[in-house]
């Protein structure tokens, strides 16, 4: 059976932006759309169903944000927010608004292509289960035994420490933000973002090898965490 | 500001309406009445807003009242000795009105000059990011396209391959320019503001390290960050151009084999970090001055003459301290303190 190209819709007013992403994602087996307005972005939306949705939030006419919220109304595709270095405050907007990960311009190919495989296999892992066993270089995690591995060694986490990782580990390869974090860890409330971050700094110093310059769980500066998507 | 002599002399118009209309008005109203008409003309002159007119306004409408329409009248003379008690209270009343009345004044300018003060900021913090977006925009498309040439090779020899990631290489370094340009640009006119929230300091220069990572696949870090350290109220995002702009000037300065040693230790009431080279170290001369905006001490090692004062800029918005030393056993060291949380 012929899988039928996965179609990434591009939506950017940039004419060099756009001829870049289309050599490169035709390249990688994709159908690229593309769209320079949020109105003619939320019509192609509608008519063509995209698989993965690549917004940038500066658009001419509607804001990326207002354009995030109208597609969030009717369509699950996963949507990648595109802002410039330093606009950290956009990108946590996206995220709260449905956005699923973002890219900080500008970016390099392998960076996007990472971005939209993981955008794709979430999608389709949640109408599945979750694979039960992450790994990614040295690091072994059985979310069914509840035990993790760094290289041959078992690491000993404490409850809390665990269930950060399972958070992360069901978003593999995704940003997830603080306030997702704190949601998925202390449901009951009554925690804060200073908290969270102990926590992650503790869990760093169980499974990385150099806590500062980890592997595994990486830092989104202002905006949450990310555990790199496990091996293929 | 209004003229005070035109002020004055308007009080001096004010007070005489006020009388000509008490003349009109003396007939039909009593003589206490008329007081109401000079406390109206005063609250029109404290209105404009100055404490000294206001005053001369609620005495000369005292002497007025007195001079015209207190018998005997067209003297300062009284007859009876409770008008004393009327004038003081007539006086009172006026002070009391003006008082209010130049204060509500001096308000309504306050937020006036806030309002356009605001109002410079949006459009400065606009043209800003306006500039910024067309500067990185074509950045964005010759990374963007170098990196999918390199991705994917046309059968291209190793040569080419040189050549693409020096165009992708130098194209990130200057993006890296263009960020710490328009950031000195919003430090410096205010529109930037510090978003400070306590981090563990390892978790900001591993974001750093991060994004040097192609700069830093051949060269050594040797780090010593103990688990334990306070935290920091930092900035997270410009606490990281901190650290970025020390290992790039490191770098620089420091080229070769050497290994970069990043450490931070606790102090009293402060997280003090270091990063440190074996590069040929700074001449005195240089120590103080690397910190200043476009210097640069070794012209041949290239760079702008921006990284290190961002870095200044940006720790002593934070209530830090930076330096610069030579290590005993050769190299450079920058030594920076951070108030930990909680500090006095």
């Amino acid at each position: 059976m012929i899988e039928r190209a996965k179609t990434i819709l591009v939506i950017d007013d940039e004419r060099s932006i756009l001829r870049f992403l289309r050599v490169s994602l035709e390249e990688n087996g994709f159908e690229m759309l593309e769209a320079s307005s949020g109105k003619a972005a939320l019509e192609l939306a509608a008519a063509k169903k995209p698989s993965v949705i690549l917004l940038d939030l500066s658009l001419p006419d509607i804001d990326g944000l207002e354009v995030l919220k109208r597609l969030r109304q009717w369509t699950s595709a996963p949507v990648i927010v595109v802002s410039a270095r330093g606009e950290q405050a956009d990108k946590i907007a996206g995220l709260d608004r449905g956005a699923d990960d973002y890219l900080t311009k500008p970016f390099g190919v392998e960076e996007l292509l990472a971005r939209i495989r993981v955008a794709l296999r979430h999608a389709e892992r949640l109408a599945q289960d979750p694979e039960p066993i992450y790994k990614h270089d040295d690091l072994k995690i059985d979310l069914t035994a509840r035990r993790v591995w760094l290289g041959k060694k078992e690491v000993r986490l404490s409850p809390l420490q665990y269930v950060l990782l399972s958070a992360l580990v069901r978003n593999a390869g995704r940003v997830v933000t603080q306030k997702q974090l704190l949601k998925e860890i202390w449901p009951e409330g009554g925690s804060t973002p200073e908290a969270l971050r102990i926590l992650v700094h503790q869990t760093r110093h169980r499974i990385e090898r150099q806590p500062v310059r980890p592997r595994h769980l990486k830092t989104e500066p202002a905006v949450g965490y990310r555990l790199e998507a496990p091996d293929e | 500001m209004p003229d005070p002599f035109r002020e004055y002399g308007l009080t001096v118009g004010v007070s005489a309406l006020c009388t000509a209309v008490c003349f009109a008005l003396f007939p039909v109203l009593s003589l206490t009445d008329l007081i109401m008409v000079y406390l109206v003309g005063t609250l029109v002159v404290a209105l404009r807003g100055q404490r000294g007119p206001a005053l001369f306004s609620s005495l000369l409408g005292v002497l007025c009242f007195d001079f015209f329409f207190v018998p005997p009248r067209f003297t300062f003379q009284v007859a009876q000795p409770h008008y004393i008690v009327t004038f003081v209270v007539m006086f009172a009343v006026a002070l009391i009105i003006s008082h209010l009345a130049v204060r509500v004044r001096i308000q309504e300018e306050a937020t006036k000059h806030a309002e356009i003060a605001a109002e410079t900021e949006r459009l400065r913090s606009s043209l800003l990011s306006g500039v910024s977006h067309e500067l990185r925009t074509p950045l964005a498309a010759i990374i963007g396209s170098a990196s999918s040439l390199l991705q994917a090779p046309p059968g291209g020899s190793s040569k080419w391959r040189e050549l693409l990631e020096t165009i992708r290489d130098e194209a990130e370094r200057l993006a890296r320019l263009v960020h710490n340009l328009i950031e000195t640009t919003r430090l410096e006119s205010g529109v930037l503001r510090l978003k400070k929230e306590p981090y563990p300091i390892e978790d900001v220069i591993g974001t750093a390290l991060e994004r040097l990572a192609k700069l830093l696949a051949e060269r050594r870090v040797e780090t010593d960050l103990p688990e334990n350290l306070p935290l920091v109220p930092v900035d997270p995002v410009l606490m990281e151009l901190v650290f970025v702009n020390l290992i790039e000037n490191a770098l620089r300065h420091a080229p070769g084999t050497g290994a970069l040693e990043i450490s931070a230790r606790e102090r009293m009431d402060s997280v003090e970090v270091s990063v440190a080279d074996r590069g040929p170290g700074l001449a005195a001369e240089d120590r103080d001055r690397v910190f200043e905006k476009f210097y640069r001490a070794n012209k041949a090692a290239g760079g702008a003459g921006l990284g290190l004062a961002i870095c200044k800029a940006v720790v002593e918005a934070h209530g830090g301290t930076i330096c610069a030393e030579n290590r005993r056993d050769g190299g450079a060291v920058f030594r920076l303190t951070l108030p930990r949380k909680d500090a006095p």
